[in-house]
């Protein structure tokens, strides 16, 4: 795990700005991010709708903690968390072969694939050196 | 760091979306709780010019003869089989229609269909078409397959 404080700060910066912005533009647009968890088939109509509804707020706040450094361990542990489940959802999409929009950046349409799967991947190593980095540094100071 | 503290900042900002969320949306959850989004996940009152209508009327308009139906599954299964008469604008969500694939007056009926209740195109599609200023656009949510299972006139591979 990376120890340079230098690049934690970028890590931070990455992670928190990307799932600002992910967050935001879903919040444009619940009804739509509603529709695009629904066409992954494996929630209920209502799960999806609630899912949609908080699930960008929770990004967005996450994202400007990470950055900010307020609870980070809890915020890094939440996004590596929502990154593990989009892992698992997106291989699972992959090998149903269904042909479906992400709806991780609101109306940008994305397919799933591979790629996706990659930069999920990135972004989960980048938020568990974060999430890693702050438990250290609270152990230090405690 | 404790275990309790960090489950304690978890709860805090989990609590937190979920409050925010649900208040920012409440004429949303109102909207759902009607039923507003039984078929597709859209606000009627964002897009006035489409409905969403069943086989009966499919069919009603079909024989009337002045709707244009538009089916917007991919071109192979349109070729193996579509709704007698339909035009293909294939559409997944991100491609740009152009003006030259909608050669019709304002006011004219559009149905706009896809492989049946489960497939969100046409609901997609039908969004376009009332961006392009379409005033009466009808999607047929039980798309193809109900098209089929009715025996309605149809065309199939070979003979189009």
């Amino acid at each position: 795990m990376i120890r340079n404080k230098s690049i934690l700060w970028v890590f931070r910066f990455v992670v928190g700005g990307v799932f600002i912005w992910a967050g935001l533009l879903k919040i444009l647009d619940p009804l739509e991010f509603s529709q695009n968890i629904a066409n992954y088939h494996v929630f209920s109509r209502d799960l999806s709708f609630l899912t949609a509804l908080v699930l960008p707020w929770l990004e967005v706040l996450c994202g400007i903690l990470v950055i900010l450094g307020i609870f980070r361990p809890a915020s890094s542990l939440l996004l590596s968390g929502l990154l593990g489940v989009f892992l698992i959802l997106i291989t699972v999409t992959i090998f149903r072969g269904l042909d479906v929009d992400c709806g991780c950046f609101g109306s940008i349409g994305r397919h799933v694939d591979y790629r996706l799967l990659l930069t999920d991947i990135v972004l989960l190593y980048l938020t568990l050196n974060i999430f890693v980095s702050s438990l250290r540094s609270h152990s230090t100071a405690s | 760091m404790r275990f309790k503290e960090l489950i304690f900042q978890v709860t805090v900002i989990l609590c937190l979306s979920f409050v925010i969320g649900i208040s920012v949306n409440l004429s949303l959850i109102k909207q759902y709780r009607k039923g507003d989004f039984r078929q597709s996940f859209f606000s009627p009152e964002d897009f006035p010019s489409i409905q969403f209508i069943g086989i009966l009327e499919a069919e009603y308009l079909f024989v009337d003869g002045n709707a244009v139906f538009l089916d917007s599954r991919a071109e192979e299964k349109y070729l193996e089989g579509h709704i007698l008469g339909s035009i293909n604008i294939p559409f997944e969500g991100g491609e740009h229609i152009v003006e030259e694939q909608l050669p019709f007056p304002r006011q004219t009926t559009l149905i706009v269909y896809c492989d049946g209740n489960e497939c969100q195109s046409s609901v997609l599609l039908a969004k376009v078409l009332a961006d392009y200023g379409f005033e009466e656009i009808r999607v047929f949510f039980g798309g193809w397959a109900e098209w089929v299972a009715a025996g309605l006139p149809l065309s199939e591979k070979n003979d189009s």
